[in-house]
C-alpha cells in the first residue's frame, strides 16, 4: 500500500523533539546501548507503543535482530517479509492494520502474546547511502502512523543511521584496541618470566636473546642459578596469542618450583610435562629444552621435548654436535618414565646453541628460511666473542637476510659457552706510555686464564723487551702493537704483531758476550739476550702481503733458564 | 711507576718498576751521584733491559773517578737477571735478601 507523502511540513515543535533526542544519541558509545537509545527515540517521536532495530550484516546480506542477552538474535535475508522488502528497496513501509496485509507474519506475535496493529518500517541509511539497518515502530497511540509520521520519522532515521555507524566503527576501534590490550598482556606475561639478568656462572658465558612477534608466539627462555648448577631452558608453546604466553609462564614456574624443591632433571621434566599434560587443551602441546649445568665438573646434562635444533660448537677442532630430542614436546600427553638424559662435557670455548623455530623459519622476501647453516657458520665465526655480543651479530644477520620481511614468531636464542681462556688479545700505542698498560693487561690475562703466577714477570720483560725494539725499530709505522697472550699445556704463549714494518727477524740478531769487561759492554742486544735466557723458545715470522712481524714466545714452567 | 730518592743513610732507593719508560728519568736523577753509590733494591720489583742500561752507564761513569754502585737487597727475581746478562760480574751485589 503506497502512501502519499505528506504536504506540510515538519513544525519546530517537532524538530526540537528529534534534535533533543538525538543530542542524547550522540554520547553513548557501546552498540547495544546505542540500539536501546534509538529505539527509546522512535518511540517517543512517534508516539508508539514499541519499537525495534535491525542491524545490517553485509557479509552475510542479512538483518539481525539482537533480541535479548543470551538469545541467539534473529536473523532474516535482505527481501524477506516487511524487513527485508524495506532493506531491499530502500523505502518506508508503512503498515496501518498488519492482520490485513499478507506480508505481515503473525508467528513473532503468537510467539510473544502482543498484538500488533499497525507498523511503520522505515530503512537506515547513512550519509554515504550505505544500509546501517531497518527501523521499526508498532502500535501508534491513538491511532496508526500516518503521513506526517513517515517524514518524522526518515528525519529521525537519518540521525540513527549516523549514530548508530559511528558506534559500528568505534566498536571496531575498541575490539581492536582490546586486541592489541590482549596481546601486550600476553607479551608483559611472558617477559615477567624472563630472567632481568644473565647469572654469574664461573668459567662460563651466558647469554640469552628473546624477541617476540607482533602476535606474540609462546617462546620462552630461563637462564637461572640453582645453587652452584645453571639450570637452562628454552621451550616454544604452540599458537600465538595470550593462550600460549599463559602457558610458558606457567610452564617456567613449574620448573623453577620443582628444581628448588631437589629434584632432578628427570623429575622435574615428568612432573611438569604431567601437569601440563591435564592442564593444556588438547592440541597445545609446548617444546621444551631443559638442562642442568655443573660448572665444576663441565657436565650438562639436558632432555628436550621436541625442541630442536640443538647444537654444539666445538672449539677444539671447529666442529657442530648436534643432538636429537629425548621426549615428546611437554604436556602432549602424561609420561611414566623417560630415555635418558643425554649427557655432554663442555670444553673450553664450547657454546652450547638452542634456538626457537622464529629463528631457522624466519623467511626472506624470496620465501627461503634463514635456515641453519647461516646460523652455524655466524656462531662459529665469532665464537671467540663474547655471547652477548654474537647474539646481537646473529640478530643483526638475521635481519639483513630478512630484508624487511616481517618476524612472523618470536625468535628466542640461548648460548652457554663454556669460556676458553686460550686468548687473550690488545693493542697497544707504539709508546713507552703504554707499558704500564701492558703489565696490567698480561696480569689480568694471567688471572683470567688461570696461568701459574710465577711466569708473569717473565712474560712482562718479554713483552717489554720486544715491544722497545719494535718501538726503536719499526720506525714509520704508526699502527699499534697487538699483544696476545694464551694459556698453553703447562704455561703460556705470547704473540707480537707489528704491522706496517720491514721484516727485522731478532732470532737472527748476534748474541752479547756477557762475559766481557764492563768497558766492552753495551746496553743494546740485552733485552734480546734476556727473552732467550728466560723463554722456552722465540719465533719469527713475516708475513709479507700485510708487512707484518710475528713474534711467538712459549714460556713454561718447565722453562730454559734455572729459575727459582 | 718508579720512585727513586736518597735515603736518611745516603743510600739511593729504588721503589717501583724500572723499565723503559721510567729510564730517563732514572737516568737523570743518578747522573748526580758521585763516588760509593748504595742503590737499596728492596723495593725494586722489576728491572728490563732499559733499566740495566742506566746501571752500566752509571757504573762506567763512577768507576772513572774510584766510585761504584753496590746494589743491596736485590729481590732474588731479579737477581737472575743480572745473572743471565752477566751484570753480577760488574756490579757488587750484596749477599742475602
Amino acid at each position: 500500500m503506497q502512501t502519499p507523502v505528506a504536504q506540510r511540513p515538519l513544525s519546530v515543535y517537532d524538530m526540537e523533539a528529534i534534535l533533543r533526542v538525538t543530542r542524547g544519541l550522540a554520547a553513548p558509545f557501546d552498540l547495544t546501548t546505542m540500539l536501546g537509545e534509538v529505539v527509546s527515540a522512535a518511540k517517543q517521536v512517534l508516539d508508539a507503543e514499541r519499537g525495534s532495530v535491525w542491524l545490517y550484516d553485509a557479509a552475510t546480506n542479512e538483518l539481525v535482530l539482537e533480541v535479548a542477552t543470551g538469545i541467539r538474535p534473529v536473523r532474516v535475508p535482505t527481501g524477506s517479509g516487511l524487513v527485508g522488502a524495506c532493506a531491499r528497496e530502500r523505502r518506508i513501509i508503512n503498515v496501518p492494520d498488519c492482520y490485513a496485509d499478507p506480508r505481515f507474519d503473525p508467528r513473532v506475535d503468537k510467539a510473544s502474546g502482543y498484538r500488533t496493529r499497525c507498523m511503520l518500517t522505515l530503512p537506515l541509511v547513512d550519509h554515504k547511502d550505505a544500509l546501517v539497518g531497518v527501523m521499526q515502530v508498532l502500535n501508534k497511540r491513538d491511532g496508526v502512523f500516518d503521513a506526517y509520521d513517515e517524514v518524522l520519522a526518515t528525519a529521525l532515521a537519518a540521525q540513527c543511521a549516523v549514530a548508530l555507524q559511528r558506534v559500528k566503527m568505534t566498536g571496531a576501534l575498541i575490539e581492536g584496541e582490546k586486541m592489541r590490550q590482549a596481546l601486550e598482556m600476553a607479551r608483559v606475561v611472558q617477559m615477567s618470566t624472563l630472567p632481568t639478568e644473565m647469572p654469574p656462572v664461573p668459567s662460563y658465558d651466558v647469554c640469552a636473546t628473546f624477541q617476540p612477534a607482533d602476535l606474540t608466539g609462546g617462546d620462552t627462555y630461563d637462564l637461572a642459578l640453582l645453587g652452584e648448577r645453571l639450570l637452562v631452558v628454552l621451550g616454544d608453546a604452540t599458537g600465538h596469542g595470550i593462550a600460549p604466553a599463559l602457558s610458558v609462564t606457567q610452564m617456567q614456574a613449574m620448573l623453577r618450583m620443582a628444581f628448588r624443591l631437589g629434584a632432578d632433571l628427570e623429575t622435574a621434566f615428568l612432573q611438569v610435562n604431567n601437569r601440563l599434560a591435564e592442564t593444556l587443551a588438547d592440541d597445545r602441546f609446548i617444546t621444551a629444552f631443559i638442562g642442568v649445568l655443573d660448572p665444576a665438573t663441565h657436565v650438562l646434562r639436558f632432555h628436550s621435548g621436541g625442541q630442536g635444533p640443538i647444537f654444539r660448537y666445538k672449539a677444539a677442532d671447529a666442529t657442530w654436535e648436534r643432538y636429537k630430542p629425548t621426549s615428546f614436546p611437554l604436556g602432549a600427553m602424561p609420561l611414566a618414565t623417560l630415555r635418558p638424559a643425554i649427557e655432554i662435557e663442555m670444553l673450553p670455548g664450547d657454546v652450547l646453541t638452542v634456538i626457537s623455530d622464529g629463528i631457522y623459519e624466519y623467511e626472506n622476501g624470496r620465501g627461503e628460511a634463514f635456515g641453519e647453516a647461516r646460523l652455524q657458520v655466524l656462531i662459529a665465526a665469532n665464537a671467540d666473542k663474547p655471547t652477548a655480543q654474537m647474539l646481537d651479530l646473529l640478530m643483526a644477520d638475521i635481519r639483513a637476510f630478512a630484508q624487511g620481511a616481517p618476524q612472523e614468531d618470536d625468535m628466542t636464542a640461548v648460548l652457554v659457552k663454556r669460556q676458553s681462556p686460550l686468548w687473550a688479545r690488545a693493542s697497544f700505542d707504539r709508546n713507552f706510555d703504554a707499558l704500564e698498560s701492558m703489565t696490567a693487561f698480561s696480569a689480568t690475562a694471567f688471572a683470567r686464564m688461570g696461568v701459574d703466577e710465577r711466569l708473569l714477570p717473565i712474560v712482562d720483560l718479554a713483552v717489554e723487551e720486544l715491544f722497545t725494539n719494535m718501538v726503536k725499530y719499526g720506525v714509520g709505522s704508526s699502527a699499534p702493537v697487538r699483544i696476545e697472550i694464551g694459556a698453553i699445556a703447562g704455561g703460556v704463549e705470547v704473540r707480537l704483531i707489528d704491522d706496517d714494518v720491514e721484516l727485522f727477524d731478532i732470532t737472527r740478531m748476534p748474541d752479547v758476550d756477557i762475559d766481557a769487561p764492563i768497558e766492552e759492554r753495551e746496553p743494546g742486544g740485552l733485552g734480546l739476550h734476556l727473552i732467550r735466557r728466560m723463554v722456552d723458545s722465540v719465533e719469527y715470522e713475516y708475513v709479507k702481503e700485510r708487512r707484518q712481524s710475528r713474534i711467538t714466545l712459549r714460556i713454561t714452567g718447565a722453562g730454559s733458564a734455572a729459575r727459582s | 711507576m718508579l720512585a727513586i730518592e736518597r735515603g736518611a743513610d745516603g743510600a739511593v732507593v729504588l721503589n717501583g718498576r724500572l723499565d723503559a719508560a721510567q729510564a730517563p728519568a732514572a737516568q737523570s736523577f743518578l747522573d748526580q751521584v758521585q763516588g760509593l753509590v748504595t742503590l737499596d733494591c728492596g723495593q725494586l720489583e722489576y728491572i728490563s733491559s732499559a733499566g740495566l742500561g742506566v746501571l752500566l752507564k752509571t757504573q762506567k761513569r763512577l768507576q772513572a773517578t774510584g766510585g761504584k754502585l753496590r746494589l743491596v737487597r736485590l729481590k732474588p727475581h731479579l737477581r737472575d737477571i743480572f745473572t743471565y746478562s752477566g751484570f753480577d760480574q760488574l756490579f757488587e751485589i750484596e749477599a742475602g735478601s
